[in-house]
């Protein structure tokens, strides 16, 4: 069904080609699984695939494929070929459209038309479907991924998993014979990857090609497990099951979450309860002692409505110096609110209750959004300059050093990767001397890699003396940098204290919707610390941060 | 306008609801270039007061929508009255502050005022009534309107909804960045600074002592303070236009995978065109014609250099 030979992919300006030589079939039905570290270029094999590599997105391309019976790249040393990409009887990304359908990471990049019926039927009509078929091919495709209710709704109103799951029937509806998924769960809580997840495997039985990252919640995989290397060839290839152990030790290091199995390979163990000696009492991980000293902020009784709908509903919260404090909740239990709330950019400020103390910066969600500058370095010192601190020059090297973004300091921020760019925002917020930081989901979206050097920058914000608050879905991510946990529902505080304490209780993780990851699930019948624990997992699986390249998008 | 989305008609169903959007849009635009060519005071003025009662019956438009709307175009108008009056040649008939009132220049800057109002209060009709997404349809079906630039203004329409929201993200995110207002100078506390400078962390004996923090604390009432500098504004407009421009490539991308362009299409929820719509496209510029008419046989009615009747 996929036929690629000798792939070569080279993009304008770039010092090297993103693929090289990469051989891949692919039989009809066939399920593959495509790893590899960030730049090995899966994401432009995918869009070669799709033949939006090189027709709409410049690039030269050598070698042949085939999707579908139709040529998508003919080699030009081969009799018909000519110039890379532009040779005749290459099939039109349109025409190409017919047969092959792609998904994405992000719902809003693919919901093109105002409503939910119109953006499923876009596909048939384009295909000149006769218009008395199209509306039940379009309830078909919808109800198959559990989408019928989202029928009348406006695109404009869905969640970002109602959103994946219509972009979803909005690609299956022509049913193409290859489907082609990059990370189509990476920008969802779990909640709605869960809900993605189960409609892309009950999609049928197609081909298809997944790029993926969180394989630690994914459950069942596909059965074929294909990993590029950092140069953009083909490392290994064979039966997930085998390849995942096989490899469990780079994956880990290249940013991939593995299936626990293979992640206690990476960690060189047989099971969690082999880390002991390395998480026992006095490892690094330890927490601050919890202080009797005054808050750096406090809020109390936080009342916030918009409408007739009450957001929040009488939280309080303290904040720290030196501790990490992880907001939990599903989406809408008013997470986010609170963390306006307590930044003081809540417009109108809320409704009830009080925030007193410290300044407090904001890291936002999406590191886009705070870029102002045209260099890495004016955006880190542009909170400096604003506040007329001293010694600009000097804060901003060091916060360039301790984000590991040394060497672009005079890049365009715009043109960094996204985990540089999640690195850059931290570092911009760090330099502000904010006594308190908050920070919204910083790790959506990021590999493991950049969720680490996240993890690692929050937690070096508290060890300064700072008191830091971050929302996220990550429950591991909450285990590895929070001291205390607050668990929101519905506006209301369910539970808050020791992270350890907090995610052990089921009734309260029951009641907020929250489900322990298989590895938080396991550590629990341990008996270890949880912190220490993770942060041992991560040591032995991470590798040496330096020896991990990346490429500037 | 609460409650109407941009690009949505009002929530009810009326006449000019279920008209054809190319036809309305046809008329609005026929009778707006026929009174180009009038410039007395009484036909627009009969047209205008015709188009109120008509659109709020016809469109269901509430009176107080439609008052709003005037006011909307009013100082437009005014303004266009004014310069009107006093800058042409004639015999004057008053003063406006220093300058003299010419009997031409009000006649026609009346006629232009009323000119303005009536196109104002068609084409509120029309933006009310009429679905943004169903006139890129009909457009496309009615006028061949090609398919690239009918889908490319409906996604563009797209992400024009996404847009407020994202502007708000982008600037909060600037005023987080913002210095606090009443913001003592010499920055952190010593405790702070003692951390940052490598010393380690400060001792619990000197964090129990809480003076330092309460020093340079200030009550934060709640309310977003977003800087308003022509430069903070422009930073922030800039950084919109990049996220947005890349969501634009990446939309434009994922209609081409989904076979845009690949030849003949179907539409799935064809906009009607029938009989009716025949029948309001001829009711409303037969009136607009039979007022004309009128206003000749009365002998009001007149044009650029002449009048007749």
């Amino acid at each position: 069904m996929i036929e690629v030979r000798g792939l070569s992919v080279r993009f304008p300006r770039a010092e090297g080609p993103v693929l090289r030589g990469v051989d891949l079939d692919v039989a009809d039905g066939e399920r593959v699984l495509l790893l590899g570290p960030s730049g090995s270029g899966k994401s432009t094999l995918l869009r070669v695939l799709a033949g939006i590599v090189p027709q709409t997105v410049d690039a030269d391309v050598w070698g042949s494929v085939r999707v579908a019976g139709a040529p998508v790249v003919v080699d030009p040393a081969r009799p018909g070929g000519t110039d890379p990409g532009q040779a005749p009887g290459v099939t039109d990304v349109p025409t190409l459209a017919r047969r092959v359908a792609t998904l994405t990471q992000n719902p809003a990049d693919q919901l093109c038309l105002p409503t939910v019926r119109d953006e499923v039927a876009f596909a048939l009509e384009n295909r000149a479907v006769p218009a008395e078929q199209i509306g039940p091919r379009v309830h078909a495709a919808l109800t198959s991924v559990g989408a019928g209710h989202l029928a009348d709704r406006r695109t404009s109103e869905l969640s970002g998993g109602e959103g994946q799951r219509v972009a979803l029937a909005a690609a299956l509806v022509a049913d193409p014979e290859v489907l082609l998924l990059d990370e189509p769960t990476a920008l969802l809580d779990p909640v709605g990857a869960r809900d993605v997840a189960d409609a892309v495997r009950s999609a049928g039985a197609r081909t298809s090609v997944l790029i993926e990252h969180r394989l630690d919640e994914l459950g069942e995989l596909p059965a074929r497990l294909v990993v590029l290397d950092a140069h953009g060839g083909v490392r290994a290839d064979g039966a997930t099951a085998v390849v995942v152990l096989d490899e469990a030790r780079a994956l880990a290091a290249e940013g991939v979450w593995l299936p626990l199995a293979a992640e206690l390979r990476a960690a060189g163990v047989t099971s969690l309860d082999a880390l002991a000696p390395d998480a026992g009492p006095g490892a690094p991980g330890a927490a601050l002692p919890r202080t009797t000293a005054a808050p750096l902020l406090r809020a109390h009784g936080l009342g916030v409505r918009r409408g007739t709908r009450t957001v929040l509903d009488g939280v309080s919260l303290d904040v720290h110096a030196g501790r990490v404090t992880a907001v939990l909740g599903l989406n809408g239990s008013g997470k986010s609110t609170l963390l306006h709330a307590l930044a003081g950019l809540l417009p109108g400020g809320p409704d009830a209750g009080t925030v007193t103390g410290a300044r407090v910066g904001m890291v936002f969600q999406q590191p886009e959004h705070q870029l102002l500058t045209r260099t890495v370095r004016d955006e880190v010192a542009y909170g400096p300059r604003r506040a007329r601190l001293p010694d600009v020059d000097g804060r901003v090297e060091r916060a360039l050093r301790e984000h590991v973004l040394d060497g672009l300091a005079d890049h365009d921020p715009f043109r960094l990767s996204g985990g540089q760019q999640r690195r850059l925002s931290l570092a911009a917020m760090a330099v502000c001397d904010h006594e308190v930081l908050v920070a919204d989901e910083p790790t959506f979206g990021q590999d493991r890699r950049t969720t680490r050097a996240t993890a690692r920058a929050l937690t070096a914000l508290a060890r300064e003396g700072r008191g830091v608050v971050l929302v996220t879905h990550d429950l591991r991510l909450a285990g590895l940098v929070a001291d205390d946990v607050l668990v929101l529902h519905a506006g209301r505080v369910l539970a808050h204290g020791p992270a350890e304490a907090v995610l052990a209780d089921d009734d309260v993780l029951a009641r907020a919707g929250l489900r322990l990851p298989p590895l938080l699930a396991a550590w629990r019948t341990t008996g270890l610390p949880l912190r220490p624990l993770l942060e041992a997992l991560d040591a032995r699986t991470a590798g040496s941060p330096a020896a991990q390249p990346e490429r500037v998008a | 306008m609460s409650g109407v989305g941009f690009g949505r008609p009002l929530a009810h169903d009326s006449v000019l609801h279920r008209r054809n959007p190319t036809v309305k849009l046809a008329v609005l635009l026929v009778v707006s270039t026929v009174l180009l060519a009038v410039v007395d005071p009484w036909t627009p003025l009969a047209l205008w007061v015709l188009a109120l009662v008509a659109v709020a019956r016809a469109g269901r438009i509430p009176w107080r929508l439609l008052l709003r709307a005037q006011l909307l175009f009013g100082p437009f108008a005014v303004s266009i009255l004014a310069v009107n009056c006093v800058t042409r040649d004639g015999p004057v008939v008053g003063a406006l502050g220093p300058f003299e009132v010419t009997g031409p220049g009000l006649a026609i800057g009346l006629s232009l005022m009323l000119r303005t109002l009536l196109v104002g209060t068609l084409s509120v009709a029309f933006v009310l009534t009429t679905d943004g997404a169903r006139l890129m349809t009909s457009l496309h079906q009615h006028v061949r309107l090609g398919a690239r630039p009918t889908y490319a203004v409906l996604a563009g329409y797209r992400m024009l909804e996404q847009l407020p929201e994202r502007w708000t993200t982008i600037r909060l995110a600037q005023a987080a960045r913002e210095p606090a207002r009443a913001r003592r100078q010499g920055s952190a506390p010593a405790w702070l600074r003692a951390a940052r400078t490598g010393r380690g962390l400060p001792d619990d004996a000197a964090r129990q002592d809480d003076a330092a923090p309460r020093e340079w604390r200030a009550r934060r009432g709640g309310g977003t303070r977003l800087p308003v500098s022509p430069r903070a504004l422009a930073r922030a407009a800039f950084t919109l236009l990049v996220v947005t421009l890349r969501q634009g490539e990446r939309m434009a991308v994922a209609m081409e995978t989904r076979g845009l362009g690949a030849g003949p299409r179907t539409v799935h929820a064809p906009v009607t065109l029938d009989r009716r719509d025949a029948a309001f496209a001829a009711v409303t510029v037969g009136v607009c014609v039979a007022v004309i008419v009128a206003a000749a046989r009365l002998g009001v009615l007149a044009s650029w250099g002449s009048t007749f009747g």
